[in-house]
């Protein structure tokens, strides 16, 4: 026997474990597909509209946006599949006494407690993401002018930064968790979490002026959630053109953010498991 | 070779935050908080050797759990020092989280809504046991439980005892050789009780491997225990065998006379305390010292059927404990490790509490 | 006369106890309002940036001259702002679902063997609950809307027009309740109401108006929103108040909500008087 565990080993059992849960609920895991997509139907709905009465939102025209919102769909169901269902188990956990076993298991305890869930219907919503990106593309590509140009360079650096994007939202949402063990409930931590990712959602230049550009700031340096999908959406839709192309220096700082983010959730978690450790019975 | 389990001075406290109703007050509290003191364990010294099968007795929160929960680590200590199999628990190293188990009958540790031989599988990837050895133990352990049918079946279909027989296993398969039992057979049924039981008994004697148990049934500490341990206000407070509880804390026996005449004679509270007179029998309570010289005396004067001599009932003797038990113990130094002593003691049932 | 004065006091009993009850969490009402405003404040940059296309698209010197829909960059955020209004008059949390569970545990028991009734019982908790949450509310929300002002360009719309802002509002009060207890009531006959729940908070979410202005949308589906009863829970008021609807449009307006509250109204009496009786006849 090895001193660890095969970490890959166990997250397929986790995987595993999941989807087979999942399908003893068959008919629970389709309404929840259903009504995951029909959101996400919704939300392209209002976009739809907005298009309809106006030219475009800041630089980006209706099938650049649209990328952008596919994009955030991606980085959305990621999280929603192998991290929402942890998070939302972990104050539960520390109320019966789960957070007691996984401190036991000779593995370690942030893996185990925010990936040990995962909630596979949530990945419907990358599916829709994937036709709306389909789509998008199709028609940027196929545009009369300045058509679309697709590189293998860009698709490389579109699909690592989801994942840069995906680990700040991962390490934003462990942070928060983590202060459950010394708040107690989380009720009001799960809204606090909507709102602000809720910011994550748009266009970066629509954050301006005397109110916008403070927030932007805000979101961009101090949590980072404004690059979660700003950055991989402008590199896929928009990339080459030389005022609105993608800022290099805004992508380098993604993945200093995202280093950023996952060093500093791992040390409020720690933290946070040490207060429990030392506070509880 | 040293002992298995060592434990110094081992004190644990912690502050209980006064939590405030409403967001508001959650939010000052975030800044200003009011905590009470609770000192759980005040320094307890333990030495348990390899294969010894140790019961913690004690009311609840007298620190028993506490305890458990150092020597696994999950907690850290206020002060002093323990080792078990040389390692320290709250260094949570990996080595030493892969040589023993925890078992809370009051949580329960497997998928809810899978069926347990999942659970068992994640187990087998979290403390890499090979898939052999995995299967072997797994199919010995579900055998002697008797629930090797049920693996397939998820958990919250099962009965509660089935439950906890599944939590035994999955806590068994990486062949722990230290394992902390929290009151294993709460809330089960006198059967489910014995079976487990059983179990512990032949599995604890079969592999000698070390077990710490608290347990509120005292059916369960005087089938398995040799030796016990009583902690109250978060000190030991007895260590010795079961039986020695009675003749280290009660001074007294249960002397039950039979009369040949018919009837019982008068004025018995000469003796000592008259528990109880049903014609032609009388039960007295004497003091240990005066017990010879009672008998001698009734014996001269009259003809007896039959004598019974006996211990006062356990559960009777540690709840008295108890109950005078606070910071200025009247028990004295904790006993060292006594053994057991001849004589038989009439166990009294369990009480459900 | 002594059974209406009974039944009076019974009422107000209700009623006391369930405002005493909502009081008690005024602390976090308050800032939980405050929060709700949130969402707000990137649908206002989202407009401004669409505005602020449109205006370079269509070389416009001001953005006051920009309207999309008819509306003003101003009017936009206004009207997001009065949404909010009437969403906290006319949504109706847990009230559907609440109700299918009291069928389904059979709490439901109660309401027959006492002399209580159901809708009204849930109608007097309801009045209390939202109450207290106007009154612990409405600091923050006059704190936002004057912090706001400047975006209501028109100022106070006259009084006439305000009367019928607030009578549409008492409305959509009404309108939601019987709606959400309607669809509950469901339950008498099919236990699991929490798919046609889904299906309800997705088409108010996109159809009543709270998302955007019910103006922008084409042709084909102006009509069904005409048709259903949602515009009334949140664009209706906010358009009253606005003035975008006048005249004999808002005459009439009012009267199909008030034609459709009392087709609720009556719709939910008639399908709890069905619900209890078959209740009673399968005995529980």
């Amino acid at each position: 026997m090895s001193e660890h565990p095969s970490y890959l080993g166990v997250f397929r059992t986790f995987l595993r474990n999941s989807l087979v849960r999942e399908m003893t609920f068959r008919s629970n895991f389709i309404i929840q597909c259903i009504s995951s997509v029909s959101w996400t139907l919704m939300n392209v709905g209002f976009y739809l509209l907005i298009f309809s009465v106006a030219p475009g939102i800041k630089d980006w025209d209706k099938y650049e946006f649209f990328v952008f919102l596919a994009t955030t769909m991606f980085v959305n169901s990621i999280v929603q599949t192998f991290f929402m269902p942890n998070a939302q188990e972990f104050s539960e956990l520390i109320r019966r006494g789960g957070l007691d076993f996984a401190l036991l298991k000779p593995i370690d305890t942030q893996f185990l407690i925010s990936l040990q869930r995962t909630e596979w219907s949530s990945m419907s919503n990358f599916l829709a993401g994937a036709i709306l990106l389909g789509v998008s593309l199709y028609h940027l590509i196929g545009r009369e002018t300045d058509p679309l140009q697709v590189t293998p360079l860009m698709v490389i650096l579109y699909v690592f930064y989801i994942l840069c994007g995906v680990a700040i939202l991962y390490s934003l949402m462990i942070s928060l968790s983590a202060t459950s063990i010394w708040l107690g409930r989380n009720q009001t931590l799960y809204n606090f979490w909507f709102y602000i990712t809720n910011f994550s959602r748009y266009p970066m230049e629509i954050y301006q002026g005397t109110y916008g550009t403070p927030l932007r700031l805000l979101f961009t340096f101090v949590v980072p959630v404004l690059v979660v999908v700003n950055v991989p959406a402008r590199i896929l839709a928009k990339p080459f053109s030389p005022e609105t192309g993608i800022d290099w220096a805004l992508a380098g700082f993604a993945v200093v953010a995202t280093i950023g983010s996952l060093v500093a959730s791992r040390w409020i978690f720690r933290r946070a498991l040490l207060s429990y450790r030392s506070a509880s019975s | 070779m040293a002992a298995i389990i060592q434990i110094e001075g081992l004190a644990k406290s912690y502050r209980v935050y006064q939590k405030k109703e409403g967001l508001l007050a959650s939010l000052s509290g975030l800044f200003h908080r009011e905590y009470r003191e609770v000192q759980a364990v005040r320094g307890i010294d333990l030495k348990v050797e390899q294969g010894e099968f140790v019961a913690f007795l004690g009311p609840n929160g007298a620190g028993k759990t506490t305890t458990l929960k150092l020597l696994s680590g999950v907690i850290n200590p206020t002060s002093g020092s323990a080792t078990v199999m040389g390692h320290v628990p709250w260094k949570r190293e990996n080595a030493y989280r892969r040589r023993f188990a925890l078992v809370m009958g009051q949580k329960n540790q497997l998928w809810w809504d899978l069926p347990a031989q999942e659970s068992f599988r994640l187990h087998q990837q979290i403390y890499r046991i090979d898939p052999e050895s995995f299967q072997r133990t797994m199919d010995e352990l579900t055998d002697l439980l008797d629930v090797r049918r049920l693996l397939k079946q998820p958990v919250r279909e099962l009965s509660l005892g089935e439950r906890m027989k599944m939590e035994l296993t999955a806590a068994l398969l990486h062949s722990p050789e230290v394992l902390f039992l929290d009151e294993p057979t709460i809330g089960l049924d006198v059967i489910a009780q014995h079976n487990i039981q059983q179990f512990l008994k032949f599995y604890q004697e079969k592999r000698k491997i070390t077990i710490l148990l608290t347990s509120h049934y005292m059916k369960d500490v005087a089938a398995l225990c040799k030796r016990v341990v009583i902690i109250n206000h978060g000190r030991i407070q007895y260590d010795g065998s079961l039986t020695g509880i009675v003749d280290r804390f009660s001074g007294q026996k249960i002397v039950t006379l039979q009369f040949a005449e018919g009837h019982v004679i008068d004025r018995l509270e000469r003796f000592g305390e008259v528990l109880e007179v049903q014609t032609p029998k009388a039960k007295l309570r004497i003091d240990r010292g005066q017990v010879a010289k009672a008998l001698a005396s009734i014996l001269a004067k009259h003809t007896l059927e039959d004598i019974i001599v006996e211990d006062p009932p356990l559960e009777q003797v540690i709840a008295d404990m108890f109950s005078q038990g606070s910071d200025d113990s009247p028990f004295g130094d904790p006993a060292t490790t006594g053994e057991p002593i001849a004589t038989v003691v009439n166990l009294p049932d369990a009480k459900n509490d | 006369m002594d059974i209406v004065i009974g039944r009076a006091v019974t009422w107000w009993t209700i009623l006391r106890i369930a405002l005493e009850e909502r009081l008690v969490y005024r602390g976090d009402f308050a800032l939980g309002t405050l929060m709700r405003f949130l969402p707000i404040v990137t649908q206002v940059f989202l407009w401004f940036a669409i505005f602020q296309t449109a205006q370079a698209a269509r070389g416009e010197d001001s953005l006051n001259d920009v309207t999309l829909v008819g509306y003003r960059y101003q009017d936009f955020v206004a009207y997001y702002l009065l949404t909010m209004i009437s969403r906290a008059f006319s949504s109706m949390p847990g009230l559907a679902s609440g109700i299918a569970l009291q069928v389904r545990e059979g709490e439901i028991k109660k309401y027959l063997v006492q002399p209580v009734d159901l809708i009204g019982f849930l109608l007097l908790t309801r009045i209390a609950h939202k109450a207290v949450y106007y009154i612990v509310a409405a600091v923050p929300f006059a704190l936002v809307f004057f912090l706001c002002r400047g975006y209501f360009v028109s100022g106070w719309p006259p009084l006439g027009t305000f009367v019928c802002f607030v009578l549409s509002l008492v409305m959509s009060f009404l309108l939601g309740f019987f709606l959400e207890a309607a669809i509950g009531l469901v339950s008498f006959w099919f236990l699991e109401v929490s798919s046609l729940l889904f299906v309800y908070m997705l088409l108010n979410f996109f159809l009543s108006g709270h998302m955007f202005p019910l103006d922008i949308v084409p042709a084909p589906w102006d009509t069904l929103i005409d048709i259903l009863p949602l515009k009334y829970l949140a664009y209706f008021p906010a358009a009253v108040f606005l003035e975008k609807i006048e005249g004999p449009d808002l005459v009439w307006g009012l009267w199909v909500e008030a034609a459709w509250l009392a087709f609720f109204i009556v719709l939910a009496r008639f399908m709890y008087w069905r619900g209890v009786k078959r209740y009673s006849g399968f005995g529980g």
